[in-house]
């Protein structure tokens, strides 16, 4: 064999040789040659060390299809050519003739480029034996098809040396199982070798294969020894002795070591079979052979196709694992644990990024109930119960909780679990993910103070426009309640016995008292800076409430309201405090846009209807300027304004608070003149 | 408190502030007439009532500022006092530059109430007397003949009676006796009496 060419890493080894490397290939075929020679002197020597058996494969086969294997198919000829004085040199040396000669010739490249030819085709590249689909195609063309049709050709030289023609199965069949063996035997250990052979440092794996290798000759020398029971018809019990090692072997070495132990096996029972007495001592030396080839074929064969399988799963598992990997730690990268509970056997995996995620010191095992165990205790039994519920009920679901106890900071867990169907349709395992969702919470709790922050601020700031009506809201109520207590201090100090008059006063005053109370609650309420908190809202209620806000505003600024509420307007679910300010902000816009109107056309008309979907609309109509043109959606972006002074934020955050209630609020402009809001909550649940 | 005849008018649309002012005018003693609107107030009034006008700056039909000029417009000359919730600088300056007597803050204290009353009851007395006054003069200037006319009007002057005569192309005894007469008419001794009277009605001296 070529030790350079068996050096060189294998892809580049494969390409090299097919690319136009004329002074290698030359030399190559040089080595072809002289390993071709050699291997025919080898079977020669084996034929000749006793008269007992004939060699029972033909090496120079085997070294001239490894050669073309890794050549491109338009340099074989040079191979051949290479190959061919080899032949005549080992062929004269034992006089065969020259028609024999040619036609063994002829017979083994015609095996040999056939093997090379089907192997390149369907195998295409190394490894030859990784899978079993690869493997179970190499025997069946190496070891079945190719030698059995190039023997029709070959069971002649035996006829051309004298032999009769009624013999030519007999003749195809030892060509063929000489072939066939060769193939079996010397093929795979060859290519494995050519596709060259890791080196690893010396480790416990080397010391195996040595143990296995001194096994099995041992194993075999005893095994293959002539025992008596062959001659009662039985096969000796001790012939199966090599076999658990042989499949030791495979199981864990692959391709490797079945194809390794296939030659050990082959030396072995050659050498033990020349040395005699024979297992295979059972008639004439021809058939001696053919038996112990048959033996050989049948038994390397499952061997090999054995060996490719466990390499192909091995492959496979290390496949698998890698993609276990990736996916452990791309999942960890995007902070996501990934686990899977299996129903049967009641076990449940984890990937070591859910230790984290769950703040699980290392020593402690990876379970679902010591997941469960670091749940904020106010997320406990939400969490507990839905994975435990999705385990046992099979069904996708999704949750999210808090982990940390003890006061610790809280970190936010999104989890999700869907369930993994099996072959039968059944549900054999539940599998999920936990990710870190707490930067998202985070965020998602910032934005929602912060537009409260801005709905209270532009609260603050309408009712700071609206202060001087707001003021004369109060000061109306007050001024007559002084006057009231004063007009009764008078009236006690002129001694006034008009019991009745003094009690009039002070109902007028308890009343307007409370009149100034309404004021102050409903300020408090839009000043507040509090949680938004959702019940049972009258629409019209709160109309009316903030018409009564805007009261004063509205004289001052000579608008007269229309307002028209629907009877039986049903009570939506919404915070009065937000729906209000909507309100408001409506109403104001509505006065806004009427400044430039003359005092006696201002009118807003307000109105309150059920809709079809059971939900209620709101419209409120002003007769002023009405929007620019097609600016009907513009209005709604933040810091888009019409007004002089206006921050362009009043509808913006008009429409958010809309969406958090599920309506809508459009604007748009009226047929003859000015604009109508309309805002649309939608039914109360349930 | 109040005077004899001198009525206080209230105008505010908020009705617990009317009724309580009204109290607390009634209780002071003060005649007081309360008026729900401003419409109400107008189609009503009676000029030759004393009395001062105590009026809510904003209200619904006409505002304060407005029902003050359509009285003066209607040649009244009552007093108001303006009521007001919040204290605007330029509605106030508007107010006291048409002849308000008064701008004050709801809600309102009693003295600055009553005191500003009592600064609109001689206002209003003043301007009563003015024009009773200035009504009476007037019946004596109309028994005047146009010559005795044109002589007080040179006399006011402080011309003497020869410049005068040269000015009306007449003698300087002519003017003496037309002087005498128009002095008996006009009931005065001097010509200081006589300048402070034409002075009350607004005739100018000649030029």
């Amino acid at each position: 064999m070529d030790s350079r060419v068996s050096a060189l890493p294998t892809r580049e080894r494969h390409n090299g040789l097919r690319r136009d490397d004329l002074p290698r290939t030359i030399r190559n075929s040089v080595i072809v040659a002289l390993a071709y020679y050699l291997g025919a002197e080898l079977a020669f020597l084996i034929g000749t060390l006793s008269d007992r058996i004939f060699a029972p494969f033909w090496p120079p086969n085997v070294v001239l299809f490894c050669a073309l294997l890794v050549t491109s198919p338009r340099r074989w000829w040079i191979f051949i050519l290479a190959a061919f004085p080899a032949h005549i040199a080992a062929e004269a040396r034992i006089g065969m003739p020259t028609g024999q000669l040619l036609v063994a010739f002829a017979t083994n490249c015609s095996v040999a480029v056939l093997n090379a030819f089907a192997v390149q085709r369907i195998l295409v590249e190394p490894p030859w034996f990784g899978s079993i689909r690869k493997a179970t195609a190499y025997v069946f063309i190496t070891a079945f098809v190719s030698p059995a049709l190039c023997s029709f050709g070959g069971a002649f030289v035996q006829i051309l040396g004298g032999g009769s023609i009624e013999n030519y199965g007999l003749y195809w069949a030892r060509w063929y199982a000489s072939n066939a063996l060769g193939s079996l035997t010397l093929g795979p250990i060859a290519m494995i070798l050519l596709e060259g052979v890791k080196t690893s440092p010396f480790g416990l794996r080397h010391l195996e294969a040595a143990l296995v290798a001194l096994l099995l000759i041992v194993a075999c020398i005893f095994a293959f020894e002539d025992m008596p029971t062959i001659a009662s018809g039985y096969l000796p019990a001790l012939l199966y002795l090599p076999l658990p090692i042989i499949v030791w072997a495979t199981a864990r070495f692959g391709a490797k070591g079945a194809s390794g132990t296939v030659f050990v096996v082959s030396l072995v029972l050659i050498w033990r079979t020349l040395k005699g007495p024979s297992l295979f001592d059972i008639g004439n030396a021809e058939t001696n052979v053919f038996a112990m080839q048959l033996f050989l074929i049948a038994l390397s064969t499952p061997i090999l196709l054995l060996g490719a399988a466990i390499d192909e799963t091995r492959h496979a598992e290390i496949l698998t694992r890698a993609r276990e990997q990736r996916i452990s730690f791309a999942a960890a990268s995007s902070r996501v644990g990934l686990w899977q509970y299996e129903i049967a056997s009641g076990t449940f995996w984890a990937t070591e990024y859910c230790r984290t995620l769950f703040g699980l010191p290392p020593d402690v095992p990876l379970d679902l109930d010591r997941l469960l165990s670091r749940v904020h205790p106010s997320d406990f039994l939400t969490a507990s119960g839905a994975l435990k519920s999705a385990i046992t009920r099979p069904m996708t679901m999704e949750i999210e909780f808090r982990v940390g106890r003890n006061g610790e900071e809280d970190r936010w867990i999104s989890a999700r679990a869907q369930p993994v169907i099996g072959d039968d349709g059944k549900t054999t395992a539940m599998t999920g993910a936990f990710a870190d969702a707490t930067l998202r919470k985070t965020a998602e709790t910032e934005a929602d103070m912060q537009r409260q922050e801005i709905a209270h601020l532009m609260r603050v700031s309408m009712l700071g426009e609206l202060s001087g009506g707001l003021a004369h809201e109060l000061t109306q109520p007050l001024t007559a309640i002084l006057s009231n207590a004063q007009a009764g201090k008078i009236l006690l100090a002129k001694g006034n016995k008009n019991l009745a008059e003094i009690g009039d006063i002070f109902d007028d005053i308890i009343t307007e008292d409370d009149r100034a109370g309404e004021v102050i609650h409903r300020l408090r309420g839009l000043l507040k800076k509090g949680e938004v908190k959702y019940e049972a809202v009258d629409m019209n209620e709160l109309i009316t409430s903030t018409l009564r806000l805007l009261h004063s505003e509205l004289i001052d600024r000579r608008i007269s309201v229309d307002s028209d509420p629907a009877g039986d307007l049903v009570q939506v679910r919404g915070d009065p405090v937000q729906l209000q300010q909507i309100l408001l902000n409506l109403f104001m816009n509505a006065m806004d846009a009427m400044d430039g109107v003359a005092p006696a056309r201002r009118t807003i008309s307000v109105k309150t209807a059920t809709t079809d979907e059971g939900g209620i609309v709101v419209r409120i109509a002003d007769c002023g300027t009405g929007l620019p043109p097609s600016q009907e959606q513009s209005v709604f972006q933040p810091f888009f304004t019409t007004k002089k002074r206006g921050l362009g934020l009043g509808l913006s955050i008009c429409a958010s608070i809309v969406k958090l209630h599920g309506g809508t609020l459009s604007l748009q402009n009226n047929v003859s003149e000015g604009a109508t809001a309309i805002f649309r909550l939608p039914p109360p649940m349930g | 408190m109040g005077e004899a005849g001198f009525t206080t008018f209230l105008v505010d649309d908020d009705p617990a502030v009317l009724r309580s002012i009204t109290r607390l005018l009634k209780a002071a003693g003060y005649k007081t007439k309360s008026y729900s609107s401003p419409q109400k107030f107008l189609s009503s009034h009676d000029p030759s009532i004393p009395g001062c006008a105590i009026i809510d700056l904003v209200m619904s039909e006409i505002d304060g500022l407005n029902l003050q000029q359509a009285l003066i417009d209607a040649g009244s000359e009552r007093p108001i006092i303006f009521l007001t919730g919040q204290a605007d600088i330029s509605s106030s300056v508007k107010a006291m530059k048409a002849g308000a007597v008064d701008f004050l803050t709801k809600p309102v204290k009693r003295d600055a109430l009553f005191s500003a009353l009592t600064h609109a009851a001689e206002k209003d007395a003043v301007s009563r007397q003015k024009r009773k006054e200035s009504k009476s003069i007037g019946d004596l200037l109309a028994t005047l003949t146009h010559r005795e006319r044109e002589v007080l009007e040179h006399v006011i002057a402080g011309r003497l009676n020869k410049q005068i005569a040269a000015s009306l192309g007449t003698v300087e005894k002519t003017v003496k006796v037309h002087r005498g007469r128009m002095m008996a008419k006009l009931g005065v001794r001097c010509v200081a009496d006589l300048v402070r009277l034409a002075d009350k009605v607004g005739i100018a001296p000649v030029h």
